[in-house]
């Protein structure tokens, strides 16, 4: 019997995104991926292009609300989560 | 007399990678079943219309249940919990009967996403069984784990289509049996449970 593995999401977003740079699901987990790192600036202006591709993207407003609380930017958190009762389904 | 408006209630289906969480959704809303795996990145949203009894009313209702599919990634779960389960009315806790270890993992899950919709209902979904069970599970096992959270459960098969079509009922009525008083939903779609 074969061993399970994990996929690894790092490894699947950077495919992904080798063959098209503007996937936004890709996308949407890099900038997660680099907030789990400590990058959080870095995670913004990735989740920006995701939005500027698709700015109902499900989760993607929120997910910049909790960024921006997490720099101590809480008016630009309000901002993002008032826009994420606005769109989301 | 105009019929009713739908229902819409956000449910998030939960567990690690591999389960088969995308696949039930596909058997659920379009019948099909596809054995490559294509990992899901990010989130993806599916409508599913559903005719269900209201244990409220006197007649079916008509559900639009917002289905959340979220990648099984733990390691971000916790940085994404309030951007995929704010608002969830329901969770289906997928495991997969041929990996013991993502059975236990459904604790994890479900506390993240209670953590941020509260103690909403939970559903448990033990996948893959048209496959072989995993031989390290002792004989109930899976029903004692279950039993002790107090979550319904049922084995499913996204393949077969076992069980599916019954989890999502069940799933449904017990939200509907527990929902507070509803407000009109601002988009014209049918009420929703106040967030």
């Amino acid at each position: 019997m074969t061993a399970f593995v994990q996929p690894d999401t790092a490894v699947i977003v950077r495919q992904r995104l080798l063959e098209n740079a503007e996937d936004v699901d890709a996308l949407f987990v890099l900038a997660a991926l680099h907030a789990h790192d400590g990058l959080v600036a870095e995670g913004i202006t990735v989740l920006d292009r995701v939005l500027r591709l698709d700015p109902a993207y499900p989760g993607a407003w929120r997910f910049k609300a909790t960024l921006h609380r997490m720099r101590g930017e809480n008016e630009a958190g309000q901002s993002a989560w008032d826009r994420a009762e606005d769109v989301e389904p | 007399m105009s019929a009713p408006a739908p229902i819409r209630l956000k449910l998030c289906m939960a567990g690690e990678a591999t389960v088969g969480k995308t696949s039930l959704i596909r058997r659920s809303v379009l019948d099909e079943y596809d054995d490559r795996y294509i990992a899901t990145l990010g989130t993806k949203i599916t409508k599913k219309v559903m005719s269900v009894q209201d244990p409220k009313g006197a007649g079916p209702a008509t559900v639009h249940a917002i289905l959340w599919d979220i990648m099984g990634t733990p390691t971000l779960r916790d940085l994404l919990k309030e951007a995929y389960y704010h608002g969830a009315e329901g969770i289906f806790a997928v495991a997969d009967q041929t990996r013991k270890e993502t059975l236990a993992a459904l604790d994890a899950w479900a506390r993240s996403i209670r953590s941020v919709a509260g103690d909403i209902p939970t559903f448990g979904l033990v996948n893959k069984k048209d496959l072989d069970p995993d031989p390290q599970f002792a004989a109930g096992e899976i029903e004692a784990f279950f039993e002790k959270r107090g979550w319904p459960w049922l084995y499913t098969s996204a393949k077969t289509g076992v069980g599916v079509e019954e989890g999502f009922r069940r799933l449904t009525e017990t939200i509907l049996a527990d929902r507070p008083i509803l407000k009109p939903d601002a988009s014209g779609d049918g009420p929703r449970r106040p967030s």
